[in-house]
């Protein structure tokens, strides 16, 4: 996937290649003027020739974890109906031993860094996506960036959490699938967080295993000092055992990749889940506003026909202060008829709206489900190859040592 | 090793723990044992050799008797035989068949003891008589009063911490029957030793408990002297040879120890891994069950991880029975190898004692007194007996290491083995392409 096409203005479309080629530590002042040290990604993007597939480089900067985080919620709120790419995590989780959860430590940075450029060719790929003038900016434009984005007033157009919470309990008819997804989105987060917790156990323990054997290679060496003629035999056995306990390290940083794979569909568990709440918030709006236009034509019919069905203050008040003039009903039910004209406008267009949302929404999941069986099977044989590649090189160094006690 | 795939040799065994009325009612040597020798499941270096020409079947060992044939003590055989130049064997001792006994008083074990001999010493071909654990340290306490000059082999712990280890598991009694028959066999092994009288009454008596109450007093020559040796003479020049196999000695022990203690290690990170293994696989389990079409490649992740498991835990259990102990025999081994040592160091202690008591009585016979000639014979038989043992013992310690190093080794490629062949069979089945729903 290394061709990308995306758009400059509209007018055109370009291949381009994304990388983010390179990590750097800096220091500078946070938003509370206080030092801090943070990790500079270079990205650098590439123009695609058509003639004759070379590549140009078209630009290039640097940007850091929170810069990304910025473009992805504004990707958010201005695609509520697609399927985000997630970012890769902020702080290391899911570790065993041996890795070091500090931020600054060279592999975990090494494994952003892939993650970021994986977040970019993703968001690049996408049909949609590729197509946004804010994305194109953050590969091109440095500096002013930033403002660039708050001007959209994204974050204004975000929903809060509590109307998204509000509408979740309170929705009453929502699209079945969307329930499904969501439950399905739950489900899945569970068990990769189990699947991941566990797999760092694993690895831990594996470690273990492989690192005690080192201590053979000691001990054989100073047994060999006074044996005359296993010496020699239980010398070079000893070598191979020290090769056997060297080999994890690299065994188990490979595993890391496959441990990243299971980690972004873990967090594209939360995408799906966000594009069921904007499913569930446009259902609910739609259901309140239909409430509310069924509610004003049931008060102008009574007010039309002078019978009270329901109990409204108007009604109490009217009856305890005195009839409303008939001037003044009249009034309330022309001002009503707008209102129920108005509501039913807005109505139409709010049920053409979730319309479109559940269409286009769907679209994306079924594009979404598409990649996630494609690339989780990948990962899978990836997973597969990786320990095919360390039983060979344990049945290599174990036939070593074995031709070793041989000759003693 | 326990109920697992049918192995290359049959075996009888571990396999059945019956209840038997009293061993040494019913069994008799008269018996026609012939043909029914069982051997001994050392099913590992039987692969290790993977020469299925070693493993013979009944008759067609030298002699024409039917012996045990495991590739490893017929292994074992040939090269001891290279080192008795030629002599053909003539007596073959095995050790098989537990039975669990349940009596009023206590419950053990017996084993049947089967000896194949042309020797004049024994009155018949062919033996087959029961003994306990008991009777073993009867037979080696023998032995070490009647040969103090030899080094005997030695024997799998006594005692065993009840509530930890079950005595009546088969995986420890078939440890234990191992150990029992290596024990035998190394006497068996051994020119002088193979011929004491304790030895042969322990192979045919049918009834062992009689003579040991008889207190036999048959002690060789040396062995009576020795008992009475005085402690307490200082030694004054060890001699080179035997100091540097002291040295020797002390060294290899600490050295075992070492690896005991690593390999103990091992195998506890070893049941840790699999531990987490056990629940690492499920997991993908049930991920599949959430799934449509990755569903059979998750299940297919998760039976992989299964077998991986399944193979590990062979492997363990490999490494516990069969590595582990035989490690603690050769530092019980080394142990008693030190007494001996001890031993000789008194003989000539006294000898130098005596011998300086002469020189200072300052007389002027020409000859040594009789005693003290004595003593030196004594000290220069010890001398030339624990040489001969200490190369054998050498050389039996080359190959037994040898065939343990290497069977680790195997169990290991064996567990790697498995493991590939479970990742390799699930390929395919993750780059399938799903058929349209």
């Amino acid at each position: 996937m290394n061709f990308l096409h995306m758009t400059e203005n509209n007018f055109s479309l370009k291949k381009i290649e994304i990388s983010v080629s390179e990590a750097e530590k800096r220091t500078g002042r946070n938003a509370m003027n206080m030092q801090e040290t943070y990790t500079a990604y270079l990205i650098e993007t590439r123009s695609v020739e058509h003639s004759d597939g070379q590549s140009v480089l078209t630009d290039s900067l640097w940007r850091r974890y929170s810069e990304f985080e910025l473009l992805r919620n504004y990707l958010l709120v201005y695609y509520p109906h697609i399927v985000v790419p997630p970012l890769p995590e902020k702080r290391a989780e899911f570790v065993w031993h041996k890795l070091s959860a500090d931020n600054m430590d060279p592999d975990f940075v090494e494994r952003r860094r892939i993650g970021l450029e994986n977040f970019l060719l993703r968001v690049a790929s996408h049909p949609i996506l590729c197509r946004d003038k804010i994305f194109y900016l953050f590969l091109t434009q440095e500096g002013n960036w930033k403002e660039t984005v708050n001007e959209t007033g994204f974050q204004l157009k975000a929903d809060s959490r509590l109307k998204a919470l509000n509408a979740t309990f309170r929705v009453k008819n929502p699209d079945k699938r969307f329930i499904e997804l969501k439950h399905y989105s739950d489900e899945l987060q569970s068990v990769i967080s189990h699947l991941l917790r566990v797999r760092a156990r694993v690895a831990d323990r594996l470690y273990g295993v492989y690192k005690v054997h080192g201590n053979y290679g000691r001990v054989f060496s100073e047994w060999s000092a006074i044996e005359k003629e296993m010496g020699d035999g239980l010398q070079s056995a000893g070598h191979h055992m020290d090769v056997y306990a060297a080999s994890i390290d690299d065994i188990l940083e490979d595993e890391e990749h496959y441990a990243d794979q299971l980690k972004e569909y873990l967090f594209y568990a939360e995408a799906l889940r966000a594009v069921c709440r904007k499913h569930e918030l446009t259902q609910y709006d739609l259901e309140t506003a239909a409430q509310d236009l069924a509610a004003k034509k049931q008060q102008c019919e009574e007010l039309a026909t002078g019978t009270v069905r329901t109990f409204s203050l108007k009604g109490m008040t009217t009856k305890l202060f005195g009839q409303e003039t008939p001037e003044q009903r009249e009034a309330r039910i022309k001002m009503l008829e707008e209102q129920i004209k108005e509501g039913e406008q807005q109505l139409k267009s709010k049920n053409l709206e979730g319309r479109e949302f559940v269409k286009n929404a769907w679209a994306d999941i079924e594009r979404f489900k598409e990649q996630k069986n494609h690339d989780l099977k990948e990962a899978l044989i990836s997973y597969a190859v990786m320990q095919i590649s360390m039983c060979k090189k344990g049945i290599q160094v174990w036939t070593n040592a074995k031709e070793c006690f041989s000759k003693m | 090793m326990s109920g697992g795939p049918p192995k290359a040799l049959p075996s009888t065994g571990p396999q059945s723990l019956r209840d038997m009325p009293h061993p040494l009612a019913g069994s008799s040597s008269e018996e026609a044992v012939g043909g029914d020798s069982t051997p001994s499941p050392d099913l590992l270096t039987a692969r290790s050799f993977g020469d299925k020409d070693l493993i013979l079947p009944n008759g067609g060992t030298p002699a024409g008797t039917a012996s045990p044939a495991s590739s490893s003590s017929l292994l074992n055989r040939l090269q001891l035989d290279d080192d008795m130049d030629g002599e053909t064997r003539d007596l073959f001792v095995t050790v098989d068949d537990p039975k669990k006994h349940v009596c009023t008083m206590e419950t053990y074990i017996t084993y049947r003891i089967t000896t194949k001999s042309t020797r004049v010493e024994f009155d018949l071909p062919e033996y087959s008589v029961r003994r306990r654990y008991q009777d073993f340290d009867w037979l080696r306490n023998k032995l070490e009063e009647s040969q103090p000059t030899h080094l005997i082999p030695p024997l799998p712990e006594k005692f065993v911490v009840k509530g930890v280890v079950d005595r009546f598991s088969e995986e420890f009694v078939e440890t234990r029957r191992k150990a029992l028959d290596k024990f035998l066999k190394r006497i068996t092994d051994h020119p002088v030793l193979s011929f004491n009288e304790h030895f042969n009454v322990f192979l045919t008596a049918k009834d062992l408990n009689a003579h040991k109450k008889q207190g036999m007093a048959l002690l060789t020559r040396v062995g009576e002297s020795v008992k009475h040796v005085a402690g307490g003479y200082k030694l004054r020049n060890r001699p080179l040879e035997f100091a540097a196999i002291g040295e020797y000695l002390d060294t290899f022990a600490l050295k075992l120890g070492t690896i005991d203690r690593i390999a103990q290690r091992i195998i506890k990170e070893e049941i840790e891994y699999l531990v987490e293994l056990r629940e690492y696989g499920p997991v993908y389990s049930t991920w599949s069950a959430l799934e449509a079409e990755l569903a059979e490649p998750l299940e297919g992740v998760s039976a992989c991880i299964g077998n991986c498991s399944t193979a590990l835990e062979e492997l363990t259990d490999d490494m516990t029975e069969d590595f582990l102990p035989v490690l603690r025999e050769y530092i019980l081994y080394s142990d008693s190898m030190k007494s001996v040592l001890k031993k000789r160091d008194q003989v000539q202690a006294e000898y130098e004692a005596k011998l300086e008591a002469v020189a200072l009585r300052k007389e002027e016979r020409p000859k040594v007194p009789a005693d003290v000639e004595k003593c030196q014979d004594r000290m220069e038989c010890f001398n030339a007996d624990l040489k001969a043992d200490m190369e054998r013992w050498q050389n039996n310690k080359r190959q037994d290491f040898r065939q343990l190093l290497m069977g680790m080794a195997d169990k290991n490629i064996q567990y790697y083995e498995k493991c590939l062949l479970a990742w390799e069979s699930i390929i395919p089945l993750l780059q399938e392409k799903q058929e349209a729903k």
